[in-house]
């Protein structure tokens, strides 16, 4: 698998950790009132959470062809670094990072890969991490601005790097403010296209046997 | 080393020799083209189809989700995204000779990727097709309706009755390069398609699947 699809499942794994639900053009968002308050809240309340399971939905939509598709399944998330992404329709296809180790499932083909064998996949491991403590918005992968309204903290994360802006125009989460626990991601590609990931049935803190993330 | 056994190993290497170098197509005989059948299983049109697909090149493996939609003017676009959404390639073909990348990611945006890809999914659209002359020829138990293309030939093959399209075929004079088959439902709507290179080691597998807009 070339690096840099590596480096994209990567991404992804980031973006579902983080996930949020968006709406276009921060409609009805208004900027945060204190930045820094809300970076101390976002990284204390995310270090409770020890694990998360739960569905999600992804939708991709082709802007200039006018197409969408849409794909559904399960995840899980268990401190420290333990994530698997199992979609389940259209099409069944598998992700479990582990540490530093990584599978990738697509029918009956199977790749194990090592997180550590390039600087990059490392980067992007940072930035899951960052993620999942609540330090984000220090990543000095992205520049971030926040906005919020009554339910929810909207993240724009716009990629620091050329490698990334290649990918990403921007990124939008949208945090819960009830529980700090990310709704959804919104990933905007330069191109005009996107993919938004939302989460449901979302459950923290709930017991996850090892055996999910066995590689 | 005796003069026997030198001459048994020349011969060997002799043997060898000529059966690599000996055309694919040799034992094919022109025949006159039955226009009925030709028009009846050629692949001229695809319709609309999402696809599951993995392209194994050289040992490395990539999946995702393949688009190929049939646009109002009749051209196509192929798009390709990884299972997360993220796009690696959009092409558009409007018929043989034009074809526009409107996006790719650095990593295939390089001109003998691009050409090779555009080539593929040339002959899976079946835009050589589209347009005859057709040349018939018969080998074994098959029909080979062949058109002509720079430096290459197309063919479409059916089995000698007409009675269904088996496989699309690339080659040079002597060489077949490139080859698909078909499985399950065919043109305008195939379920399965495995392009395979001949040349060297590249393959994609294509297999369609119903969007599920109740996954909501």
């Amino acid at each position: 698998m070339p690096k840099r699809v590596k480096i994209l499942f990567s991404l992804i794994l980031v973006a579902l950790i983080c996930a949020t639900d968006v709406t276009a053009q921060y409609n009805g968002y208004k900027p945060i009132a204190d930045l820094d308050a809300f970076k101390k809240k976002f990284a204390v309340e995310s270090a409770k959470v020890m694990s998360i399971t739960s569905d999600f939905t992804q939708e991709k939509t082709l802007m200039a062809l006018t197409e969408k598709i849409t794909s559904s399944g399960k995840f899980w998330f268990k401190r420290n670094n333990r994530v698997r992404i199992e979609y389940i329709k259209p099409f069944a296809y598998l992700m479990i990072m582990s540490g530093d180790k990584m599978l990738v499932r697509d029918n009956d083909k199977e790749n194990k890969i090592n997180v550590k064998s390039n600087k990059l996949f490392q980067q992007v491991n940072r930035i899951m991490i960052d993620c999942v403590q609540g330090t984000i918005l220090d990543s000095k992968d992205f520049t971030s601005k926040v906005f919020e309204d009554d339910k929810v903290y909207l993240l724009e994360m716009t990629p620091a790097s050329k490698s990334l802006r290649e990918f990403f125009q921007t990124i939008l989460l949208t945090v819960d403010k009830s529980d700090y626990s990310v709704k959804s991601i919104e990933m905007n590609e330069p191109a005009g296209d996107k993919a938004i990931i939302s989460f449901k049935n979302k459950r923290l803190n709930e017991q996850v046997a090892d055996a999910v993330f066995a590689l | 080393m005796n003069k026997s056994l030198m001459r048994y190993l020349l011969f060997s290497v002799s043997l060898i020799f000529c059966c690599s170098c000996a055309s694919d197509y040799r034992y094919m005989k022109a025949i006159e083209t039955n226009t009925a059948c030709s028009s009846k299983l050629s692949p001229k049109l695809f319709t609309t189809s999402w696809y599951h697909a993995s392209v194994d090149v050289v040992g490395r493996h990539i999946s995702g989700l393949l688009l190929i939609k049939n646009m109002p003017d009749s051209s196509y676009r192929v798009v390709f995204t990884n299972e997360a959404g993220v796009t690696f390639f959009d092409f558009g073909f409007a018929g043989k000779e034009t074809f526009k990348v409107y996006n790719i990611i650095s990593q295939l945006n390089k001109k003998p990727v691009v050409q090779t890809l555009r080539k593929d999914f040339e002959l899976i659209l079946g835009l050589p097709f589209r347009k005859g002359p057709y040349q018939a020829y018969a080998l074994n138990d098959e029909i080979f309706f062949g058109v002509r293309q720079k430096k290459e030939t197309a063919y479409f093959i059916t089995n000698k009755d007409c009675a269904s399209l088996r496989r699309l075929e690339l080659g040079s004079a002597r060489k077949r390069k490139v080859v698909v088959q078909l499985n399950g439902q065919q043109y305008p709507t195939p379920d399965k398609i495995e392009l395979v290179h001949n040349t060297f080691k590249m393959q994609i597998n294509l297999t369609r699947f119903e969007k599920d807009d109740s996954a909501e």
